[in-house]
């Protein structure tokens, strides 16, 4: 059973059309990759999954019943737009959080200790929100939407801001968390956090999807094209007639073979001119399939 | 329905812990009674301590002038007679008027068969207690001589010119007659009238501030996902409402502490006994209550709309004009506070609290009046939050532009 799916959604905001007949379907123990270019409609499809908005038309169905309200005590929803209660103190905004989600008081105060330990901000407990840093406040809300054990988790640019300290922490917990069997979607930028984390993703442009399904299945409609050689010597093989484009780090290079072009003969002639470390032949990039889809299609 | 209760307990929690809640608890009422006390004790010394120089062409008249002034204890006023005097030396005292050795001049002349006429010099053009003294004084003086001509003796005539003073006494429909001081009924009605509207603006502002402050801090994000817009909205009201009643409940326990206190029996007799009613006790918390939730659902909605706190202080005149319009009908009220326009006014739901508690001050209007302007109070409320409500619901996720009113039309469509 899907833990969330869309069926045929679409959302107009007056003439623009934020989402076109979208469909999506995301399960237990899953990370998902929501990913677009700026104002493709991430986060309005996203605000339809949280009830935020009604869609127009389509379907949402949330852990294998049509939304309502009452699922959203089993999600936890860290939006883009981040915000939380200057005036509040820390520990007391994180077990308002916990009750709003139906945690008692007492239970919500001992999950709050648990991962404020956890990811590390236990001294700041005590502080008012306003008084930390905009990572910290990220942590904070990043455990305010985990606190009462979600199993869905929805996350609008989660890494966005943070340190790469913190960042490491909150994928390690996002990890754990998709180990315990909890459905996870976050949308961002971020193209090789997407390709380390993601089982599945749903690339989105201009409202509608133009890639989906699991991150194997989309490689490998690519060709094996991507070679990246380190070496030692002359750079005159990048020269070669089997490369479409080359670019060189001074010792790492990446590049691009023309189709059908021959990875074998490559590494003869660089071979023969230079000591070559690695040779490998690789899958685009996630990164290269997004602007090999959407490159030319994007709103200025 | 808990959601609800979370959202308004930490509405209260928050502003009740906040700085700005105990310097309004203790600096309003102490601002206020600062503005009550220097009203009054600069209100003691006007037109008192005057140095006035009476001339005329009849020295018995201005005698008698001089002694009605001095009469008056409240005027501690220092008065030369100049008598039989010329015109010659009546340009003289203008002309020390000019130089300030004297506050004024106060001309009389007396014409055989017909009545004096009198004319006063000052330099001030403004002071009207010490114009409306000299004409008492003149009048009671020519009152005076008429009957000293008649055959009066002074003492017999100073006595029946002097006047009488009035008791008042207030028939209560529940029987009682008890003593009444209009003026003090009308101040107490003006100052509960004040306190209500006062008290009421300020919390209703802070509903607003306190939704802009959050659609600028975006944790209406996250707030969404876990409570309706309506009970966001409605813990918002209830929170900041209680905020209110916690500040009126320290108020009236503090005011009655110190009513009956020693001090206060010694300082509150004669003309300052005020004696605030159960009925006012009990319907001034219920007139906050009411009037509050109807400016904050009002300012509510109009927060929503709105980017900015300066945004929102643009709207602020328009939507406090009723409780404007109701001090501006102040005059109404004192006149006949049971003229049908001054129960029409106490039974509009934006001007009902304020007039209420004015009309209070003459006479206790009857209860059917009450019942019907609470009732119309109560449907106003369900109204302006109903469309408050869809107002908010759509505004509180619209950022970065000010929201036209096609725009506010189609909002309440989609909602």
């Amino acid at each position: 059973m899907p833990i969330v799916e869309l069926q045929g959604v679409s959302k107009t905001y007056e003439s623009k059309i934020a989402v076109r007949d979208l469909s999506l379907s995301i399960e237990a123990g899953q990370m998902f990759g929501l990913l677009g270019p700026n104002g493709a409609g991430k986060t309005s499809t996203i605000r339809m999954m949280m009830g935020i908005t009604l869609p127009d038309t389509g379907h949402v169905n949330l852990f294998g019943q049509p939304f309502a309200r009452s699922s959203l005590r089993r999600v936890g929803y860290l939006p883009e737009e981040r915000g939380l209660y200057k005036k509040m103190r820390v520990l007391e905004q994180l077990v308002f959080f916990g009750e709003l989600h139906g945690l008692t008081r007492a239970e919500a105060l001992k999950r709050a200790s648990g991962w404020a330990h956890r990811l590390d901000i236990a001294d700041v407990l005590g502080k008012k929100t306003e008084e930390l840093s905009k990572g910290m406040q990220q942590k904070i809300q990043f455990i305010g939407s985990l606190l009462h054990d979600p199993g869905l988790i929805v996350m609008d640019e989660p890494f966005s801001g943070l340190d790469p300290v913190n960042a490491k922490l909150l994928e390690h917990t996002l990890l754990e968390l998709k180990d315990q069997g909890k459905a996870i979607l976050f949308s961002t930028h971020r193209m090789d956090q997407v390709e380390k984390l993601c089982d599945a993703i749903c690339l989105i442009n201009k409202g509608e999807a133009v890639l989906s399904g699991t991150m194997r299945a989309i490689k490998s409609r690519y060709e094996r094209n991507h070679v990246v050689v380190e070496f030692d010597g002359s750079a005159e093989f990048l020269k070669s007639d089997q490369i479409a484009e080359a670019r060189n780090f001074s010792g790492h290079a990446e590049i691009r073979l023309k189709p059908h072009g021959d990875a074998q003969k490559l590494l003869h002639e660089a071979s023969a001119i230079a000591t070559i470390y690695r040779f490998e032949l690789m899958e685009p990039s996630l990164e290269e399939i997004f602007i090999q889809t959407v490159g030319g299609k994007v709103d200025a | 329905m808990r959601n609800m209760l979370l959202i308004a307990r930490r509405e209260y929690l928050e502003q009740v812990r906040s700085r700005a809640f105990r310097t309004t608890t203790i600096g309003l009422p102490a601002i206020f009674a600062l503005i009550v006390a220097v009203g009054y004790l600069s209100s003691l010394g006007l037109g008192a301590n005057r140095h006035i120089a009476v001339a005329s062409n009849d020295p018995a008249l201005a005698n008698q002038i001089r002694n009605q002034l001095l009469g008056d204890q409240t005027a501690r006023a220092r008065v030369e007679v100049i008598a039989p005097a010329t015109q010659e030396q009546r340009s003289a005292l203008v002309k020390q008027v000019k130089s300030s050795s004297l506050d004024g001049v106060l001309w009389v002349e007396a014409m055989p068969g017909k009545a004096p006429t009198a004319t006063y010099t000052a330099q001030s053009s403004g002071d009207f207690i010490t114009a409306a003294r000299l004409r008492s004084a003149v009048n009671h003086a020519l009152v005076d001589a008429q009957l000293m001509a008649g055959g009066m003796q002074q003492a017999a005539a100073d006595k029946l010119v002097s006047g009488i003073s009035i008791a008042t006494f207030q028939a209560r429909k529940d029987g009682r007659i008890v003593k009444s001081n209009p003026e003090a009924s009308l101040w107490k009605g003006y100052v509960m009238a004040l306190l209500l509207s006062m008290t009421t603006m300020i919390y209703g502002m802070n509903v607003a501030r306190s939704i802009i402050q959050e659609k600028t801090s975006r944790i209406f994000e996250v707030m969404l996902a876990i409570a309706r817009p309506g009970d966001l909205l409605a813990g918002k009201l209830i929170g900041v409402g209680a905020v209110g009643l916690t500040q009126i409940a320290i108020w009236l326990i503090a005011g009655a502490a110190i009513f009956f206190s020693p001090f206060a029996a010694a300082v509150m007799t004669g003309a300052f006994t005020v004696q605030v009613s159960w009925t006012e006790a009990i319907l001034f918390p219920i007139y906050f209550v009411l009037g509050y939730l109807l400016y904050s659902s009002l300012f509510a909605g109009l927060a929503a709309t709105c980017e900015t706190e300066q945004e929102l202080q643009m709207y602020m005149p328009l939507a406090a004009a009723p409780t404007w319009l109701s001090f501006a009908l102040i005059l109404l009220i004192i006149n006949d506070s049971n003229s049908i326009w001054s129960i029409l006014a106490s039974l509009f739901p934006p001007t009902a609290p304020v007039i209420m508690f004015l009309r209070m001050a003459s006479e206790i209007p009857p209860a059917w009046q009450f019942a019907v302007s609470i009732g119309l109070l109560v449907l106003s409320i369900w109204g302006v939050l109903w469309f408050s409500t869809r107002l908010y619901r759509i505004g509180i996720l619209m950022y970065g532009k000010r929201a036209t009113l096609p725009e506010l039309l189609r909002w309440l469509r989609y909602s």
